[in-house]
């Protein structure tokens, strides 16, 4: 007896409604998934799912957190849109937005006393060169070598993890703060302003929103968006055209790369005022937007949407713990099952599923 | 076809990191045991009279160091005072814990916060001066506000005494620290542990083995059988795990005898045959002393800029604060009776005490330190530093201030203080 086969055959054309439809199955499986496990652990699941919305979106606090989380959300996850587009699979996000920081850190450190309208737009600039610095290299060793950057781009998140350490524990180490690994806070002018009583620095916010049509033009209306599309669709096709793809891989990677710094920018010059170990300045924000990028499908518009519904979740599962006193790890298993559901439906837009008997 | 699954893989091993990162710390035992006792429902506070004290930890209650010692501490005056209701969040990430601090005072109607971890100063005092009506308490920092005070209890009289013991018992005089964090706390630690093990042993010497990071049973592990490997035969250690018992007592299961002291909870159950003491903290009784005193109006949310609790076995800089930190691997049990009689053997000649057994020597100076007449300080001078000069003038001490702020190694240490 033969046992049914399961087939995957790619789509060639897919229905406009099947991105929305698969993105909801995806969410309702994993909310269905997660209401077992609060059942096992003995919470009534709607008065979970209750807390969790109230606490990311239903509540004026919550908002303004789940804004504030949104801000490196959207730049990197901008970013993010733009690479994968352009087909360069840039893991290492999280890297970038730490060298983002540690560059904005030097500047804030060198000229403390230039006056905000110069300082400021100087951390914004150098911010982006430095996470644009820290993806050159997987781009570079990608068109010249033809090394793989999911690998390299992985790679140096750790290698700027550990870059952060070393200043925070040594040179950068501050001179009041006791011998605690942290720099000096930056003095007033290097400090982002926020909107009164929350920790939401509006200008980074306008700059995240303004990037995010930006990379939407540049992909949309310009010849250089063209190729970046074709080269992400088909790259054979793309050299054929004549088109440069060093130049469009290398484009898209330091743009990406940028973008993250910038967030890193804004969190140690909008949030913290100093540099502090990298755990302190970014609880994995270059990896989320990963996710931001793929669940916009690639747009960076709908990026800035994703990054709202993203870290809304991720502000919403903490309060869950606070508010039902549960287990740290009950929050990890919520966000790491809606994730993986989500990315999973993402196989449905792309291939058919076909039983053969 | 096949490259495409290669990529979703990379992508799910990416997803991974960022589980792991959204989460903060790995958790190995959730606190199952513990469901919903603190559920607001399960009680019914007496409106006015009810105080509500929150607590923010750095790792998972279940990591058998650092956070589940204050954990005990939180159920003990819980279930002591009816008047107290407590709330508390593990594993918080130090990059969220403004966020924590304000959930817990704006929704979860919180009157007292405290957050045990240095990396949430600066957001707890943010937060003390966003709520003034509120009581906050940060554990192991130095910022304090009218309404935010200061806690620790400090360990460095126990690393001294672990140290007599350590210098007592190497064979091959070489004894190894596994270390968190080159923090000043630690440095402070390593130290006054070294000039234990030289005043027993003087050719000693302690090699220290950063880990980076407060939980990290892997980490730790390797850091500990480095040590091993190196010619090492006793560890300490500061981090949040029991790893390094366990590893100490694996290897003496083995027949090669490596012998360990317990850190911050009762440890003395993973090393039965090669734990020899170690440093125990009882939060409970610095965390009711705070509570009793709110409770009773003693603090204010106007006074409290000077008060800093800093355990000591004396009971600390605050005076009449009860005695917190305990010798040993578990509570009532100073030293392992196992090695009871090995440390009576091994004799030194103090120039005040004369000959004496390195275990008499320990209780006498347990008494020393206690006894505010005598206040011995295991940091009074002549004191050299690794290079050989000599850092602390004879008869002189380190004072706090100095000694919250310490950042360098005393002779006999191998390693950095700044890595």
């Amino acid at each position: 007896m033969k046992l049914p086969r399961i087939r995957f055959e790619k789509r060639l054309t897919s229905p406009r409604w099947l991105p929305v439809a698969s993105l909801a199955g995806g969410l309702a499986l994993a909310m269905l998934t997660i209401a077992i496990i609060f059942a096992v652990l003995g919470v009534n699941p709607l008065v979970a799912f209750q807390r969790i919305f109230q606490g990311g979106f239903g509540s004026a606090y919550g908002l303004q957190e789940t804004i504030t989380k949104t801000i490196p959300l959207i730049l990197a996850g901008v970013g993010l849109t733009l690479a994968f587009k352009g087909r360069m699979y840039n893991i290492g996000a999280e890297g970038q937005l730490l060298i983002g920081a540690i560059f904005a850190t030097g500047i804030a450190r060198a000229f403390p006393d230039w006056p905000s309208f110069l300082l400021i737009p100087a951390l914004f600039i150098v911010g982006f060169l430095g996470g644009a610095l820290w993806a050159a290299i997987p781009a570079v060793l990608k068109t010249r070598f033809r090394v793989d950057e999911v690998l390299t781009s992985l790679m140096l998140v750790y290698v700027a993890n550990e870059a952060v350490k070393f200043l925070v524990y040594g040179p950068w180490r501050g001179s009041d703060t006791r011998g605690f690994p942290i720099t000096d806070e930056f003095s007033a002018a290097a400090q982002i302003p926020s909107i009164k009583s929350t920790r939401i620095h509006y200008p980074t916010l306008i700059v995240a929103i303004l990037l995010a049509i930006l990379v939407y033009l540049l992909l949309t209306r310009t010849k250089l968006g063209y190729e970046i599309r074709v080269t992400g669709e088909n790259p054979d096709a793309s050299r054929y055209a004549g088109m440069d793809y060093q130049k469009i891989a290398l484009l898209v990677m330091i743009i990406s790369g940028g973008l993250a710094g910038l967030a890193g920018m804004g969190e140690v010059a909008g949030i913290h005022f100093r540099l502090r170990p990298p755990e302190a300045i970014s609880p994995g924000y270059g990896f989320t937007a990963i996710i931001v990028a793929w669940l916009a499908r690639l747009n960076p518009l709908a990026a800035i949407l994703t990054s709202f519904l993203l870290g809304g979740l991720l502000v919403g599962g903490d309060a869950i713990q606070i508010a039902l006193n549960l287990p740290a790890a009950t929050v990890q298993i919520f966000n790491g099952v809606i994730l993986l559901f989500v990315i999973a439906s993402e196989l449905f837009n792309q291939y058919k599923l076909r039983l053969e008997v | 076809m096949r490259k495409n699954f290669a990529r979703l893989a990379m992508f799910a091993m990416a997803f991974m990191l960022v589980l792991s990162a959204c989460g903060g710390a790995p958790t190995t035992a959730p606190a199952a045991e513990e469901p919903a006792a603190e559920a607001p429902a399960a009680e019914q506070p007496s409106q006015e009279e009810t105080l509500k004290a929150c607590f923010i930890y750095v790792g998972p209650i279940g990591d058998i160091g650092w956070t589940n010692a204050h954990d005990v501490g939180r159920r003990y005056v819980d279930d002591k005072y009816d008047w107290l209701e407590t709330a508390y969040a593990e594993s918080v990430p130090e990059a969220d814990s403004e966020r924590f601090i304000d959930r817990f005072v704006v929704e979860e109607k919180c009157h007292v916060v405290f957050t045990t971890s240095f990396g949430f100063m600066d957001a707890t005092l943010a937060a003390a001066q966003k709520y003034p009506d509120n009581y906050f308490f940060h554990v192991s920092g130095y910022k304090r506000a009218p309404n935010m005070g200061t806690v620790m209890a400090d360990f460095y009289q126990l690393y001294y005494l672990n140290g007599l013991m350590a210098g007592a018992l190497t064979k091959s005089g070489k004894v190894g620290y596994v270390a968190a964090h080159p923090i000043p706390e630690l440095v402070r630690h390593i130290d006054a542990f070294a000039l234990g093990v030289r005043e027993a042993n003087p050719e000693a010497t302690v090699e220290v083995n950063w880990i980076f990071a407060w939980y990290d049973p892997a980490k730790a592990r390797e850091a500990a059988e480095a040590l091993i490997a190196n010619g090492v035969d006793v560890l300490a250690f500061t981090e949040d795990t029991a790893t390094v018992v366990q590893v100490a007592e694996e290897y003496t299961a083995k027949g090669q005898p490596v012998y360990s002291f317990g850190h911050y909870s009762p440890m003395a159950q993973f090393g039965p045959n090669s734990l020899v003491s170690g440093q125990l903290v009882d939060w409970g009784i610095l965390y009711e002393d705070i509570l009793t005193k709110i409770h009773l109006g003693v603090y204010t949310t106007k006074n409290l800029e000077t008060v800093d609790y800093w355990g000591l076995l004396s009971g600390g800089m605050n005076l009449g604060a009860p005695v917190s930190v305990h010798l040993g691997g578990d509570f009532d049990t100073p030293i392992n009776p196992a090695f009871e009689s090995q440390l009576k053997a091994v004799k030194i000649n103090d120039p005040i005490l004369g000959e004496i057994s390195i275990y008499d020597l320990i209780f006498k100076r347990i008494e020393q330190m206690k006894d505010p007449a005598v206040l011995f300080d295991p940091f009074t001078g002549p004191i050299n530093d690794q290079s050989g000069a000599l850092k602390i003038q004879p008869g002189q001490r380190l004072t706090v201030f100095e000694l919250n702020t310490i950042d360098w190694f005393v002779e006999g240490v191998i390693g950095k203080a700044k890595p």
